[in-house]
């Protein structure tokens, strides 16, 4: 059991991860780059295994360039069927995710 | 007052490749072409990929089939340009190091687009690009709000709605 409450991407390296629920909340936050206080709604996952390993932890985020992505899955939870592989290029406003969705066997 | 921006085609192209292609694996957003192999050997795979990004264009997604690589394309507006990128893009496939354990396989272009014409079919036809028509609900309101944004009614019921949203403390 790797112990990780959350899930932190780190730039170019893949991160392979099952999700097994998901909400929507919103959260109070401080904008980097204008400073400013401002409420989001972000996207959270339960992870249950995280590059292989199982793991209780979470992902979230609050970008709908990468939200976006999960979007039709969302609905019917269908992200359960998938191992989803996310890396992350670029920094702030510039900021990509490349997404690979790899159906499970089961 | 903050402009509200939306990802149209990003949830397009995730709502097709979902739909259609469901049962294989997928990739949206991958960065396609050379990556140098004296600057791997040099700095590694993973910091060689991060510098050789400016270079790299992006394809929208990619599905792998058991003996295909489909490239897909969606666009909503300005759909030449997504015709126009497929063939360049597909010319690099063969030099992605990402989909090197994929290859060889024979590759789909696909172009991913709410509305056809008969001009658009005919280039597609002429340049071995697969069209597809793919309407989900949603489009037409986004379609239609776009076509609106610079009317005058539009901006007085946008700057009104904005300005409720201060006034309730939601923005």
């Amino acid at each position: 059991m790797v112990l990780q409450n959350h899930v932190i991407l780190v730039n170019d390296v893949p991160a392979r991860l099952h999700f097994t629920d998901h909400h929507i909340e919103s959260r109070t936050i401080t904008e980097p780059v204008t400073l400013q206080a401002a409420i989001r709604n972000t996207l959270v996952f339960n992870v249950d295994r995280l590059n292989g390993a199982p793991v209780q932890a979470v992902f979230s985020t609050m970008a709908e360039k990468l939200a976006g992505q999960f979007q039709p899955y969302l609905g019917d939870k269908s992200y359960r069927s998938y191992e989803v592989v996310i890396t992350q290029r670029g920094d702030g406003y510039q900021r990509r995710w490349t997404v690979q969705f790899i159906p499970t066997k089961t | 007052m903050v402009r509200k921006t939306q990802q149209v085609e990003t949830r397009l192209v995730a709502e097709y490749v979902k739909s259609q292609y469901s049962k294989f694996p997928s990739i949206t957003a991958q960065p396609v072409g050379v990556v140098s192999q004296e600057l791997m050997a040099e700095v590694g795979y993973t910091k060689a990929i991060r510098i050789s990004r400016p270079n790299r264009p992006e394809v929208d997604a990619i599905v792998i089939l058991p003996n295909y690589l489909v490239l897909i394309e969606a666009k909503v507006w300005h759909i030449v340009d997504g015709m126009a990128k497929l063939p360049l893009y597909k010319s690099l496939i063969p030099y992605t190091p990402e989909l090197k354990e994929y290859m060889p396989r024979d590759v789909i272009m696909e172009l991913v687009v709410p509305w056809s014409n008969p001009n658009l079919e005919i280039m597609c036809r002429d340049h071995g690009i697969v069209l597809k028509v793919f309407t989900p609900a949603w489009i037409n309101e986004v379609v239609n709000r776009v076509t609106n944004y610079s009317t005058r009614e539009y901006r007085l019921q946008r700057s009104e709605k904005l300005r409720n949203r201060e006034l309730l403390g939601l923005e």
